[in-house]
C-alpha cells in the first residue's frame, strides 16, 4: 500500500509542477510541453484509480491529438507576433487574479460544505470485474442508457466541424491554377499536357516575327527559351516550335542554336 | 493469469526491454544486409562474420562523435527531445503476450510483463506520445528544414493514428475484448466450418476474418513509424533528414534507435493482432510469435527497396480520402455480421440493413469520383 501511495504522490507532485509550469513558463512550446507532462501524469493517477481506459483515452485524445495541433499551430507562427502574456495590460491581469480566487474560493466552499456523503454506487471494483472489465461496463452504459446524449455530442461536433470550415473557407473558391508558377529554362513541355493551347504562332518574317513571339514566350536566346513569367509558357515542345532565323546583325544571340550566347564569349 | 510477486514482473519486463534493444541493434543489421542483397551488393561483411559485429562498431562510433547543440536550438527542449521518442518506443512492447506461463524453481511465471485490459489502446497512447520527440526535436533545432520536418510529422501522425486506431475496431468487435492477452487467446481456437458439404478448420487468425482491417493497419503502422514510403518527416531529399538535420551523436542515434525500436514494437503487435501471435500449427511458443515479427520486418525492409516516396497531398489524401471511409465502411459491417452471428437481429433485418450500407457507399464512391472528373475535365 505504501508503494502506491508514494508512486501517486510523485504522480500528484509532477502533475502541480508541469501544470504551473504551464502557466509560469514564457515561450509558448515550452508551456505546451507541461501541459504534455501534466496530462500524462493524470492518466497515470487514473491507471491507479483502475480507470485504465480513462488514463488511455486521455493521452491518446489530449496529449495525441489535441496538443499535437496547438504545437502545430503554435510552430507555424512567428514567435514575435504571438501576444505578450506576462507584461503590460493591468487590468487583465488583476481580473484574472480575481476570477482564479472566485474559483477557488468556490472548490473550497463545495469542498468544506460536503457533509451529505452520498451512497456508494453498485459499482464496485469486484463487480465491474463480475460485468468484464472497465471497457464493457463503460461500453454497456454509454451506448444502451445513453445513446441519445452521445448521438447529440456526435452531431454537435459534426456541425463544430463544418462550421469551422464554413469560417476558413474563403468566400471567393479560388480557381486552382493549373500552371506551375514559377519560372523555368526547357527545351521540352515548359507547361505539361494540362494548360490550355496556344496556337503556334504564324512564321513571321524577320525581326518584326521575332520580336512578336519574344513578347509571346519570353525571351529568346539562341534556340533556348527563356520563360520569365507563368503567362508566356507553351504546350508546343520546343523542337517543334519554328523559330525564325535570328537577325544577322544581333550578335546577342549565338549562332550554334545552344548556349546562352554573350559578346565576350565569342572573341 | 496467474497473480505473481511484483519482483517478478520486474524482471520479465527487463529481459523484454532488454530484448528489444539487441533485436534493435540486429534489426539494423538485417536491414543492411537485405537491402543490400536487393540492390546487388553484399552489405556489411567486415566485422566480424557476415558483418555480425557492424552494430557494436556502429553504436561505438556513434558514442564518440561530438555532441553538437546549434546555437539558436531552444537548447533544453533539443536535449530532451530524441529521450522521449527513444523511452516511449519499447514501452509498447511491455503488453505483448510472448506465451502462456512457464514454471521455474516452482514459480508460474506469466510470459508477459502486464495484462491490462486496454493493452492495444495503450500501446497507441505510448506511440502518440513517441511522436513529441519528433515534433519537438524539429521545432528545437532552429533550422527550417527541420521545422517542416515537424510539422509533416505532426500532421502525418495525427492523420494516421485516426485510420490506425479504427482499423481495430473490427478486430475488438470480434474478439469483444482490448486484451492482448484475450485478442491472442480468441486466435487460438480453431475456426470450424463447412463450405459445399466438406469441413474444414482453420486457424481463427484476424487476418482470415478482417483481410481489409489487416491491410489498412499495415499501411498505417508503415506511416505510423516513419518508414519509408511515408518518411516524409525525414525525407533526405527534400529535407536533408528533416527533424534529425542538427542531430548528431548519440543524440541521433537515439531517434535511430527509437524509431527501429518502434518497427519492432508494432510488428509484434500486428502479429499478435492478426497473425494469432504464439499460435501455430505445431508446439505453439514464442517462436511463433518472432517468425511472423521477422516476416514483417522484412516487409518494412522491402517496401523501403521498393516504394519511391510519397508526395505530401498524395499521403494525407490516401489516409483521408481511402483509408478512413474503408475503415468506418468495415467497422459497419463487422459490427453487423456479428449483431447476426449473435442473434441479436433477424435475418432480414441484417440483409436490409446490409444492402442499405452497401447502397449508401456505392452512391458516395459514384458522387466523389463524378466530382473529381468535374474537376479535372
Amino acid at each position: 500500500m505504501s508503494a502506491e501511495v508514494l508512486v501517486f504522490d510523485i504522480l500528484a507532485v509532477l502533475a502541480i509542477i508541469s501544470a504551473l509550469g504551464v502557466i509560469l513558463l514564457r515561450n509558448p512550446v515550452h508551456s505546451a510541453v507541461s501541459l504534455v507532462v501534466t496530462f500524462v501524469n493524470l492518466a497515470g493517477i487514473f491507471v491507479m484509480l483502475r480507470a485504465e481506459f480513462l488514463g488511455v483515452v486521455q493521452v491518446i485524445v489530449y496529449t495525441g491529438a489535441i496538443l499535437v495541433l496547438v504545437l502545430f499551430v503554435i510552430m507555424l507562427v512567428d514567435p514575435d507576433e504571438l501576444p505578450e502574456f506576462h507584461r503590460g495590460q493591468p487590468l487583465q491581469q488583476a481580473a484574472g487574479f480575481i476570477i482564479g480566487l472566485m474559483l477557488l474560493g468556490e472548490l473550497a466552499a463545495a469542498i468544506l460544505t460536503r457533509t451529505v456523503v452520498g451512497q456508494p454506487g453498485p459499482w464496485t471494483e469486484d463487480f465491474v470485474q463480475q460485468q468484464g472489465g472497465n471497457v464493457q461496463v463503460l461500453g454497456q452504459f454509454l451506448y444502451s442508457g445513453y445513446v441519445l446524449p452521445i448521438q447529440a455530442i456526435a452531431v454537435i461536433l459534426l456541425v463544430g466541424t463544418i462550421g469551422a470550415l464554413v469560417l476558413a473557407r474563403p468566400d471567393q473558391p479560388t480557381v486552382r491554377p493549373r500552371t506551375r508558377s514559377t519560372g523555368t529554362i526547357s527545351l521540352a513541355h515548359p507547361r505539361g499536357a494540362e494548360g490550355e493551347f496556344h496556337p503556334p504562332l504564324p512564321i513571321g518574317a524577320g525581326a518584326a516575327g521575332r520580336a512578336a513571339r519574344v513578347e509571346r514566350r519570353g525571351e529568346m536566346r539562341g534556340g533556348i527559351i527563356v520563360v520569365t513569367d507563368a503567362e508566356s509558357y507553351s504546350d508546343i515542345p520546343a523542337w517543334e516550335l519554328e523559330f525564325a532565323e535570328p537577325d544577322v546583325d544581333q550578335k546577342t544571340y549565338a549562332e550554334d542554336g545552344f548556349g546562352i550566347g554573350r559578346e565576350g564569349d565569342r572573341s | 493469469m496467474t497473480d505473481q510477486p511484483f519482483w517478478i514482473t520486474f524482471i520479465v519486463g527487463f529481459i523484454v526491454l532488454n530484448l528489444l534493444l539487441v533485436g534493435m541493434a540486429y534489426m539494423t543489421w538485417l536491414e543492411r544486409k537485405v537491402l543490400a542483397r536487393m540492390q546487388g551488393r553484399f552489405g556489411p561483411n567486415r566485422t566480424g562474420p557476415w558483418g555480425l559485429l557492424q552494430p557494436i562498431a556502429d553504436g561505438i562510433k556513434l558514442i564518440g562523435k561530438e555532441d553538437l547543440v546549434p546555437k539558436f536550438a531552444d537548447k533544453r527542449i533539443f536535449l530532451i527531445a530524441p529521450l522521449i521518442t527513444f523511452v516511449c518506443a519499447p514501452l509498447g512492447g511491455l503488453v505483448i503476450p510472448f506465451g502462456d506461463t512457464v514454471t521455474i524453481f516452482g514459480q508460474e511465471i506469466n510470459l508477459f510483463v502486464t495484462d491490462m485490459n486496454v493493452a492495444v489502446l495503450y500501446m497507441l497512447a505510448v506511440g502518440s506520445v513517441g511522436v513529441y520527440g519528433i515534433i519537438l526535436g524539429g521545432y528545437a533545432s532552429a533550422n527550417r528544414y527541420s521545422l517542416l520536418g515537424a510539422l509533416r510529422s505532426a500532421a502525418q501522425v495525427v492523420s494516421y493514428e485516426i485510420v490506425l486506431g479504427l482499423s481495430l475496431v473490427g478486430v475488438f468487435i470480434l474478439s469483444s475484448s482490448m486484451s492482448l492477452v484475450t485478442i491472442v487467446n480468441e486466435q487460438r481456437r480453431p475456426l470450424e466450418f463447412s463450405l459445399a458439404g466438406l469441413d474444414f478448420s482453420i486457424p481463427n487468425w484476424y487476418i482470415f476474418s478482417q483481410p481489409v482491417a489487416f491491410a489498412i493497419f499495415l499501411i498505417a503502422a508503415v506511416a505510423e513509424t516513419n518508414r519509408a514510403p511515408f518518411d516524409l518527416p525525414e525525407a533526405e531529399t527534400e529535407l536533408i533528414s528533416g527533424f534529425h538535420t542538427e542531430y548528431s551523436g548519440f543524440r541521433f542515434s537515439f531517434y535511430f534507435l527509437g524509431e527501429y525500436i518502434s518497427m519492432i514494437v508494432i510488428s509484434l503487435l500486428a502479429a499478435s493482432l492478426f497473425l494469432g501471435g504464439i499460435d501455430g500449427p505445431i508446439a505453439d511458443g514464442f517462436w511463433w510469435l518472432l517468425l511472423k515479427m521477422s516476416i514483417f520486418l522484412v516487409f518494412y525492409i522491402w517496401l523501403r527497396a521498393t516504394l519511391p516516396r510519397f508526395r505530401y497531398d498524395q499521403l494525407m489524401g490516401i489516409a483521408w480520402k481511402v483509408l478512413l471511409p474503408l475503415t468506418l465502411v468495415n467497422v459497419l459491417l463487422t459490427g453487423l455480421i456479428r449483431l447476426r452471428g449473435n442473434d441479436q437481429i433477424s435475418m432480414s433485418a441484417f440483409l436490409i440493413t446490409f444492402a442499405a450500407i452497401i447502397v449508401v457507399v456505392a452512391a458516395a464512391y459514384l458522387a466523389s469520383s463524378r466530382k473529381q472528373e468535374a474537376h479535372v475535365g
